[in-house]
This record gives structure tokens, sequence and C-alpha cells, in this order.
């Protein structure tokens, strides 16, 4: 067991207003599109309409020709470079298999040209415009297709770099062994084995990607961008385009969610070259439908796990075997599937045998990315339906199989060491692990002993209960990256400068509550602002559960220089040492009632004695990323005339270490939550047989709504990890694993079948209930 | 075309070609508080009380708004000269019903319009009342717990 | 741009006025009632819209005949209409409550509704059940059934719709609605609605009708003829239900399969006519 440090807090642990709050609730123009520049073309996109085809020959004389077009880009007059539009950190583990613009198309919806004009209405006209002729080739739509013998090659091209197998159209490929198990499952008393496969879903955030580029008075280039990564973006123009990375600036204002899909660089590379061949600003932004079509999805998969347990119910193998969907490129094809297997496995901790395998393979489809769980919900999905499946055989309840396999706190597993993000993994201890408690209070919480396996009926409903339970990290270990720079002035407030992204997620807030803390002064004194990559420190921006854990100690760190300083100036002041000096209430007070106020303080440094400015930068890279733990419970009622399952209650129970923000950490669990129900229940992107997205709207692509959310019991537990700021971790992605497998085994306590293949529509619910009675 | 409307008070006569909706005409004089998501009335980003009902003003034709009375985001607040938040606005702020923002506006319009109409709804009334209006932040609970304590607030000092 | 080619926006304070516009300009004049399905369908083809809402046709009214709805009448408004509070247990108010969400339901007219016609649409579901009356003018004024508009939609061209008629029923007659769909806020995959009238307990007069088959909901008469003459009790609603999932004309669309919907169809017709001789029996006591 581990001890539970608590400390006493002011500031962290409440919940405090978002920073950015009133600006975004009176409508301030914080977003990307909301600023008017003089002068600015308007940059439409020429998609494919074709799934797999070589472009033989393309014409765009006549578009240039129209009055108002300021600029045609397609393969003829732009860069050649292969790159990632990943952004992930450098070098990135994902393979360099794309151009601006390419003279092959990969999936409907790829590039071909674009076209910069002085209103949106020619840029559409001039689309029409453009001349192409396609050479046909077989398009590649499933996974098998992708797989079968003599399958068309999808990346052809010479001068990619860093896929697997390209003739094979693998993407990536992952294969880990631990002990034996295929002796492991000899070993084993009782085995079990599913297959789960998930669809294409989307990340759909309000705001669609939309850049704006421009050039400073200077000529440089400015990129404002709705990002999670404006380092990465700046980098990878920079690579892109071919200019020095001294001559872009990348600014992230308010961003209107992302939840990954904003962690690629899809249209800042295209602004960026309209501006430098015109000197003008240009804007870009997706409708909808090219959000749909041409954005990124989540990496669709096929998993299959086995499992072996000794008699007493203790896991001894586990095997996993995942196929994944990367689409027409391979961002975060490696990375994705490793997490697959690196976000579920060590939960089990207690299988000495242990292989995880899989690969990434090419499709003529839809691109997939990075999205909220990152291969975490996939994975879950097969290994806690097979934990169930497990339970059942054993004559166990679910509960207390995992109660007698889950990691605890000073334990390890191999995985962690074996799985890192596209190369080994970092060995860690627990430091803090509350599942235990999580069991216990959900199972409390939705009644698990009274309701369970009751089957109750209401007319054509029936009830049943369903639980699982998930970890996720906090960061990458050794490859994260965060950094922050804190500096006073003379009224005693701060600015609190940081490259993390906050891009919806409160993490401005909690960052400036932990610089707050630090430094005692009211939240209302800390300005925090992200992301510049002029005026904020580096950092490898909001993904991987990494702002609360790798920033948040870097924010730490420079709260606590920074105070140092403070303490420093204020001893001479008082002529008192500095042991004896505290911080309260924004004064300096020593150990005999004397103080100074923090405007005093930084007055004197400012303006009267030994100068120098109050501030520090500090970063932080973590040697380990403690997972942050949780159970979840639902009841579902399931109408066997219809097929619809509803979900009666959610419960769910976190460890996230310290809670920084009590309010914004639920808020992250809900939406997770929600999101995750959706992904569960109704999110899917359909496909023509020519491989055309068919729903690429939200009147059709349906996620939830206020009236379809169930009742969400969260609660948070009070856990403290050692080495997080203040004790927290992270808590971004760690709700959306839970809704499918969670349902899926509610739905098997209600009526007996076990659904492998999401969504769970209704019509897929009743045509399982159907062929299982009959 | 000429049009007149009276955005947020204000009267002001506006050149809108025939087919411009409301939504870009808003955004092109400057109130950048109504937010694009869809252009197809599917997400409620865009929404604003037209006359005193929330519409979409993706799906609006400015030239149907002439003469009409439209109030967005940025009307709400200190519509007494104070600059205080509408207690909807403050709601939000509260009890973290604001994530990302960017369906804010128009969620909190849309609730804006349930109050007025209906004072002291029930959860499922509010659910419904902001029901047009999608967010993929937040999973709705604390849009819809700030709905409710905004709607006593009002009630109370209605009662005053 | 909505509707890049549009000219001119006209609105008339007299129905001749209007009409004779959509006469002179011809297919490149539309009627506007709340203008979502002109704005979404972005068509280049309309160059002239004549907006109603001068003509004060927003109204919900009680006659002897039944409730009178205007054709400019929100649906919101509708929703609101203390005329239609107790209309048949309320079964209209219930139905509005399902269609789109308020941001739309504050737009969309009743005329404007009927006119589209969506096959998926709730309004007609419920109204071809409950048996409403259009009134037409081209010049002169009549009404028809419901039904006949959408038997021949040669009534409109050129015509304007100004009202709808719910007709006044007797104690006795219940309805119901029953709405499937993937999210709440979203389009049927399949709706239906149902309309019974008793003698002395016996169902005499029964209209039931399934849309969003995906086409246009239709009557369903050969599920309707099995209940007349008899009581509605599990064995009959079963018997009908099965009809219905047997007749109904159903097909596969992106949203959900023809198979799927028959399934849907008896589902719904079950739990409508559950619901009436619920309402029924309650009415009896």
């Amino acid at each position: 067991m581990c001890e539970q440090r608590k400390q006493e807090f002011t500031i962290v642990g409440r919940s405090e207003r978002k920073v950015d709050g009133i600006a975004l609730v009176t409508g301030k123009p914080k977003f990307v599109a909301d600023i008017d520049l003089s002068n600015m073309l308007y940059v439409k996109i020429l998609h494919s309409p074709y799934a797999h085809a070589r472009i033989t020959e393309i014409n765009t004389s006549r578009a240039e020709a129209l009055p108002g077009v300021m600029c045609v880009l397609c393969s003829k007059n732009t860069p050649s470079t292969r790159y990632t539009t990943a952004g992930q950190g450098y070098p990135e583990p994902s393979p360099y298999d794309t151009r601006m613009f390419d003279t092959k198309v990969r999936f409907v919806g790829d590039r071909v040209a674009a076209v910069a004009a002085e209103t949106e209405e020619i840029a559409l006209q001039a689309l029409k415009e453009i001349e192409v002729h396609y050479e046909e080739l077989s398009p590649v739509l499933s996974v098998d297709a992708a797989t079968a013998l003599e399958a068309p090659i999808i990346h052809d091209e010479k001068d990619a770099t860093g896929i697997f197998d390209p003739v094979r159209n693998i993407s990536a490929k992952i294969d880990i062994n631990v002990g034996d198990v295929k002796q492991g499952f000899a070993e084993s008393d009782s085995t079990v084995e599913t297959t789960c496969e998930t669809q294409y879903a989307q990340h759909t955030p309000i705001e669609p990607h939309v850049v704006l580029s421009y050039l400073d008075e200077d000529g440089r280039l400015v990129l404002r961008t709705s990002t999670q990564v404006p380092f990465h973006t700046r980098r990878i123009v920079s690579y892109v385009l071919g200019i020095p990375l001294h001559r872009i600036r990348v600014i992230k204002p308010r961003i209107g969610g992302a939840f990954g899909t904003k962690q690629e660089i899809l249209l800042e590379d295209l602004a960026g070259l309209v501006t430098l061949r015109t000197g003008r600003p240009a804007l870009i932004e997706f409708t909808r439908q090219e959000e749909f079509v041409s954005a990124r999805t989540r990496h669709p998969m096929r998993i299959r796990v086995k499992l072996g347990a000794k008699k007493n119910g203790i896991l001894h193998a586990i095997e996993m075997e995942a196929l994944s969907n990367t689409g027409a490129y391979g961002a975060h094809s490696l990375t994705v599937l490793s997490n697959v297997g690196s976000k579920t496995l060590p939960i089990y901790n207690k299988a000495r045998n242990v292989r995880f395998s899989g690969k990434a393979v090419y499709t003529n489809l839809p691109v997939a990315g990075a999205y909220r769980g990152y291969g975490a919900p996939q994975g879950y999905y097969p290994l806690e339906v097979a934990m169930d499946e497990l339970a059942g055989k054993l004559g166990l309840d679910p509960i207390e199989l995992r109660r007698r396999n889950h990691i605890r706190c000073g334990e390890s597993s191999p995985i962690f060491e074996e799985i890192g993000e596209g190369r080994e993994g970092v060995a860690q201890t627990i430091n803090s692990c509350e599942l235990e408690r999580c069991l216990e209070i959900g199972a409390r919480r939705i009644g698990w002993a009274k309701k369970r396996g009751l089957r109750t009926r209401n007319g054509p409903w029936i009830h049943g209960l369903g639980m699982s339970i998930h970890m996720q990290g906090s960061g990458i270990a050794q490859v994260d990256m965060g950094a922050a720079t804190i500096k006073m002035n003379e009224d005693g407030s701060f600015n609190l400068l940081v490259g993390a992204t906050d891009l919806g997620t409160g993490s401005d807030t909690i960052l400036g509550q932990i610089a707050a803390e630090v430094l005692g002064v009211p939240l209302s004194k800390v300005i925090v602002y992200s992301s510049d990559t002029d005026f904020t420190p580096f950092d490898v921006g909001a993904y991987a559960s990494s702002t609360t854990y790798v920033s948040g100690t870097a924010v730490k760190r420079a709260a606590e220089e920074v105070r140092g300083q403070i303490v420093g100036v204020a001893a001479a002041m008082l002529e008192s040492g500095m042991t004896n000096l505290t911080i309260k209430d924004e004064q300096v007070i020593s150990i005999d009632g004397r103080s100074v106020t923090l405007a005093e303080v930084c007055q004197r440094a400012m303006y009267q004695v030994d100068q120098f400015q109050i501030g520090a930068t500090e970063s932080c890279v973590q040697d380990q990323s403690p997972p942050p733990f949780m159970s979840s419970f639902a009841e579902v009622a399931v109408d066997t005339e219809t097929g619809v399952v509803k979900i009666v209650d959610y419960v769910a129970v976190v460890d996230c270490g310290t809670v920084i923000n009590p309010k914004m950490a639920q808020g992250q669990i809900e939406g997770a939550l929600a999101n995750g129900i959706g992904y569960a229940l109704t999110e899917v992107m359909l496909f023509s047989s020519t491989g055309r997205v068919q729903n690429a709207t939200l009147f059709d692509y349906k996620i939830l709504g206020a009236l379809d959310i169930p009742p969400i019991d969260i609660t948070l537990l009070d856990s403290y990890e050692p080495t997080g700021p203040m004790g927290a971790k992270s808590v971004a992605e760690i709700g959306i694993n839970a809704p499918i497998p969670t349902i899926a085994n509610a739905i098997y306590d209600a009526v007996g079948v076990r659904l492998t293949k999401t969504p769970f529509t209704p019509e897929r619910v009743l045509s399982a209930i159907r062929s299982h009675s009959v | 075309m000429k049009i007149e409307l009276i955005v947020n008070g204000k009267q002001q006569e506006l050149d809108s070609a025939p087919g411009e909706t409301l939504l870009h005409l808003l955004r092109r004089i400057g109130y950048k508080g109504v937010k694009k998501g869809c252009e197809s009335g599917d997400c409620g980003a865009c929404a604003v009380l037209l006359d005193d009902r929330v519409v979409n003003s993706c799906l609006v034709l400015a030239a149907k708004a002439d003469g009409h009375r439209v109030t967005t985001v940025e009307g709400l607040a200190g519509q007494d000269k104070t600059g205080e938040l509408h207690p909807v606005q403050e709601a939000f702020l509260e009890h973290g019903a604001v994530q990302c923002g960017y369906c804010s506006p128009g969620m909190i319009i849309a609730a804006v319009d349930l109050l007025a109409h209906n004072p002291n709804p029930s959860d499922q009334e509010i659910k419904e009342g902001i029901s047009g209006n999608l967010c993929r932040c937040t999973g709705y609970v604390k849009q819809i717990e700030a709905i409710r304590i905004a709607a006593e607030k009002m009630r109370k000092s209605a009662d005053v | 741009m909505a509707l890049s080619n549009l000219k001119e926006y006209v609105r008339p304070d007299e129905l001749d006025v209007a009409l004779s516009l959509v006469k002179e300009r011809g297919t490149s004049a539309r009627v506007i009632g709340g203008g979502i399905d002109l704005v979404r369908s972005s068509s280049p083809d309309i160059e002239t819209l004549v907006d109603l809402s001068h003509l004060s046709l927003s109204y919900v009214r009680q006659t002897d005949k039944g409730v009178a709805i205007g054709a400019t009448t929100t649906l919101t408004e509708i929703l609101e209409a203390p005329a239609l509070e107790n209309y048949l247990q309320g079964v209209v108010v219930e139905m509005l409550h399902q269609v789109g969400a308020p941001p739309l339901r504050n737009l969309a007219s009743m005329g404007g509704t009927l006119a589209s016609a969506h096959p998926w649409s709730d309004v007609i579901t419920l109204f071809l059940a409950l048996g409403a009356q259009v009134t037409l003018y081209n010049g002169v004024t009549r009404m028809v059934p419901l039904s006949d508009l959408y038997a021949s939609r040669a009534l409109l061209s050129p015509a304007i719709i100004t009202e709808a008629l719910l007709p006044a029923y007797a104690k006795g007659t219940a309805a119901a609605f029953m709405k499937f769909s993937r999210t709440k806020f979203d389009i049927a995959i399949l709706n239906c609605a149902c309309l019974i009238s008793t003698q002395n307990g016996d169902c005499k007069g029964v209209r039931l009708t399934a849309g969003g088959t995906p086409q246009l909901a239709t009557l369903l008469p050969a599920a309707a003829e099995v209940l007349l003459g008899r009581r509605l009790n599990q064995t009959s609603i079963g018997q009908a239900a099965g009809i219905a999932r047997e007749t109904t004309l159903v097909r596969d669309d992106l949203r959900a399969s023809g198979n799927y919907r028959r399934e849907l169809v008896y589902a719904g017709v079950k739990r409508c006519l559950t619901c009436v001789s619920r309402q029924l029996s309650g009415v009896s006591q």
C-alpha cells in the first residue's frame, strides 16, 4: 500500500471559475475566425472524388483566369516533401507518407488542389474550373481487403519513409512477448476468447478546423490556428514549406474543442503557403462536411483477446491481437496501436504470460488519427468483455474477478517497460492506485448487489447491470516535455506563460491554480496565457493526458523558483533570514509578524535596489506516467421488441490523484463518458461501395444531445500521486474507455447476448437478441 | 437589398444580398459571439433570439429577419448598463458549464428563451430546451445544473 | 451564401398578391414559411421568395369544426396553443415535443411542414391519422383532406396552403403517436400514429399511419380493418400490429434497414394501440 500524503491547499482543490470564462460566455472574439483582417483571401480545397486514383493530368489555367482568384495550388507548384500530419514529439514515430498535394489520391476527400480567392464564392466557383484527369485504381475498402494477397498497394511511392511494409499495406506493426502465452494457456484452468470490432467514429468538435495566416510587419509568417500542438505545427510547417522555423509564429487562441483531431497539421501548411505566395492573409475553415470527410477519425479496430486463469481466478496468460485501420495515411498508426496494449494490459499485472501483437494497415478510407483515449477504448472493449465472460465461466462476480487481478500501489507491470510510444517504454512502479475503493464505491452507488442478474422486466424492457475498470496514463514518460514561464509585475500580479494548450479543457485555469497556490495569491492575480510560439516556452501540446501532470509540474517548479526570489527580496527588506518567511495572502510575513506586500517586493526589485526581473522558466519531463484509474458501472434497460438500449444510470468512480479543480475534473469525465456513450450506441461513419462517407453531417452522424444523456454519477476519490504536482494525475481521457465494455456487459446481464461490434444500434441489438433466442 | 434590424437593442440599417443568412450577416457586422458549427441547423452554435425566440441563425435569411429584433450573446450582459452578466451566463461560469465555450453562446441563448417562457422548468424541460444545442465537451450535466440554478435565481429576483 | 441566385424577397400584405407572384415567377419562386428547407437546399434555381408572414396566418383557433391552424403558425406556437392542450389528450403537443428542437420549432411553420412533406415528418404521420384537412388558395379557397395533398401534389401548383384543420372528435375517441429515432434530436427512422373512435367500447373508426418507412406516411388500411367492430385488447392489438408489420411497405436507407423498420412498425402500432386502449378505458370509467 502507498501512503496517503494529505496536504492542505488554498487554491488547489477549489472549483475556481475558468480564467477565460467571462470572455467565453459573453461571446468575445476569442476564436481563430473571430478577427477580421483586411485584404483576406478565402481558401477552398478540391477534394478527391475517388478512393484510389492517380492524377494523370491537372489543369488549373481556367481557375487561375477567373477574376478574383489569387492563387491555385496543386502538386505541380507545391513542395513534394514527405511528412506526417501527426503532431508528435520529434522525430515522430509516424511514417512520412503524406505530401501537400500528391499525384495520387488515396481516399475520397484527399487533397487535390486548392484555390485562394477574394471571396468564398469565387474560390468555390474556381474549384469547378480545375480540370483533373484521374486514372482510377482499385480501392481498398476494408482491412481484410488491405491484407489480402495481391491487394493493391496504397503507398507505392518511392520517397515515403517509416512505413513498416508498404507492399503489404502495413503501416505499423508491433509484437511484444512476456513469458510464454502458449504455455500459459496450457497451464490455465479456464480460458475465454473474444473478438470485438469497433467502427469509424469522429471527434466532431463543434468548431471545425480553422486557420488564419498572415505576414507580420517584419514579413514573418503568423499562423493563428485551432491546434492542440502549436510547437509541432511550427516545426512541421517549417519542414514542409522549407522555410526557417524562426520565420514562423504560431498563435493558439481559444479552441472550440479538439479531442485529438487538432493534434494534426491539416490546414496550416496550406494557409501558410497561400500567404507566402500572395503576401496576403488567408483563411481556411473546414465546413462540417469537410470535417467529417477530410479531418481525422478514430482508428477502427478488430481485436482478439484470449484470457487464461487459474482456478482461483488469477489471470495466468493474456493474449491480445489488434488489427487497426489507419485509413489512407499512417498518422499515429504505430502509437495508437501501441496504446491498445500499453494502456490496458498493465491493469491486470498478475498474468505472467502476456503477448500483445498487432498491425495497422492502410485502406482507401478516411485517415485515422489521435482521438481521446488513443487506442485504449478499442483495447478495453474486448479485454473487459472477456473478463466478464471469464467471471461467468469461473462462477465469480465480475467485481471479484477484477479485485483478484488488478494492479495495486507499489506494484508494476512488465508492459510499462515493453511498450512505449513507438519505442520501448519506461519501467515504472505504481505510486497511487485506489482501484479497490473505486470498485467498492461504484458497486454501492449503482446497487450492484441488489440489482445484478435479476433481469427485471418492465413490459418489453429488461434491466441489466454491467461494469468495467480502466486506467490511462499521465503524459508520455521521458518523451513529453512542458515548460512554463512566470514573471512578476509590480502590483503583485504574475504572468504565467505556458506552451501547454488549453483547448477548452480548462488547463489554463488549473495551471493558474497551481501557480497561485505556490505563490500565495488568489487566482485573479495570475494572468494565464497560452499559447504563442513567440512568447510562451515550449510544450509538446495538449495530448496524452499530459497537461496537468507534466506541464503542471513545470508550472509548480517555476512558481517555486519565483517564490524563492520573492522571499530573497523580502528577506532583505525585512532584514530577516529567508527561512523565517512565509508567503500568504499576497504578503511575505516574517516569523515575528512583520510583513511586506508582494507589490512592494516587486517594486523594490524592479525600481529600487539590486534591480532584476523576478521571474523564472522551468521545464518538466517525467520519468513515469502514473495512470489515473476508474471503475465504471451502468444499469441499462433493453427493449426486447425494438433493440433500443436505454442507460438508466451511469456511475463512475475515478482516482486522478489530487483534484486541482473538482468541477473541471468532473466535466472532463462527464464529457468523456458522453462521448463514449455516443461511441457505444449511435456514432458511426457509413461508407458507400466506392468509399464515400454517406453521413458527413451532424444530421446523420448522431452525437448525443442533452435529452440523450443518462443520469451520470461521478465520484472523485481522494488520492495522492507523489510524483505529480500537488499530488495530481491527469484525467482527460480515461472516461472514454469505459462506456463500450460497461454497456456491452450490462446488455449481456439483461438479455444474455454478447455484442462484439460497435455501435450497439437498436437494429444490431435486436438482431442479436433474435438470433440468440432462436 | 436594404434591411433593418434591431440587434441587441440597436437599430441598424444594413445592406444584405437577398440570399445571405442571418448568421453570415451577424458575423460580418461584428457579432462574433454567433458561432458557425454546421450551417445546417444541426448544432445550435449560431443560435440567436429572433424577437424573443431562439432560432438557428444559419437557417434564417437576413431578409426574413428584416424589421425584427435580434439578440445575440453579446446583448445579454449589462442590458441595464451595469455590465452585469445575465443570470444564465453567471450560472454557466459558476457551475462549470463552459469548457471550450464554442457552443456556450448558442446554448445560453436557448436557455434564456426557455426561462423567459418557462420560469420554473423541470430537468426534462431544461434538457428539451437545449436539445438543439450540441456540446462535445461537457456531457450537458453542468449546463442543466446551471440553468436550473439560474432559473431559481431569476424567480427569486422576480419575486422581490 | 445560402441561396446564391435569390433576387427578391417579397412580403405581400395580401394573399392574392402572394399567389400572383408565385404564378408569375413560376418555378423560380417559392413560398417561404420558416425557410429551413429552402436555406438548407441552397438551391440555385430559387430567385424569388414570397414570405407569408404579413398575411395574418399565424393562429391556432378553436372552431365548431375543430382546431384551425394558420399556415405561418410556428410549431412552437402550435405546441403552446391552449386550444391543443387537451385536444385528444394532448397528442399533438406530445408529438411536437419530439419534433426537432426549439431553435427549429421556432422557425418551422405548419404550412411549410405540410408543403415540404419530408418522408420522416412526425407532423404529417399524426395529422394523417387525425384526418386533418387543409385549406388551399389558388384564387378560390377550398378544403381538402391532407391525404389528397400527397396523393396529388398537383393540388399545390400553384396554390398556397393557408390553414390546416384538425377535426373535432366526440368522446370515445383517442389518438396516439410514437416515434423511433437514433437520438432524441433526430428525424424518425420510423413513426406511427393512430386514431380510434369507439362505440360501446368497440372500434368504429380506425386510422393507422406509419411514416419514415423511409417514405412519407401512409395509412395502414388492412391493419385498421381488422380492428373494426372489435374491442381493443391484447389479441386484437397484436393482430393489427402483426398485419401492419406484414403489409407496410418498408425499405432500407442509411438510417435503418427495411427489415428493422418492419419490426418498428409492429412495436409502434402495438404501442400506439395500447396507449389508446388505456386512454379509452380511462374515459369510460
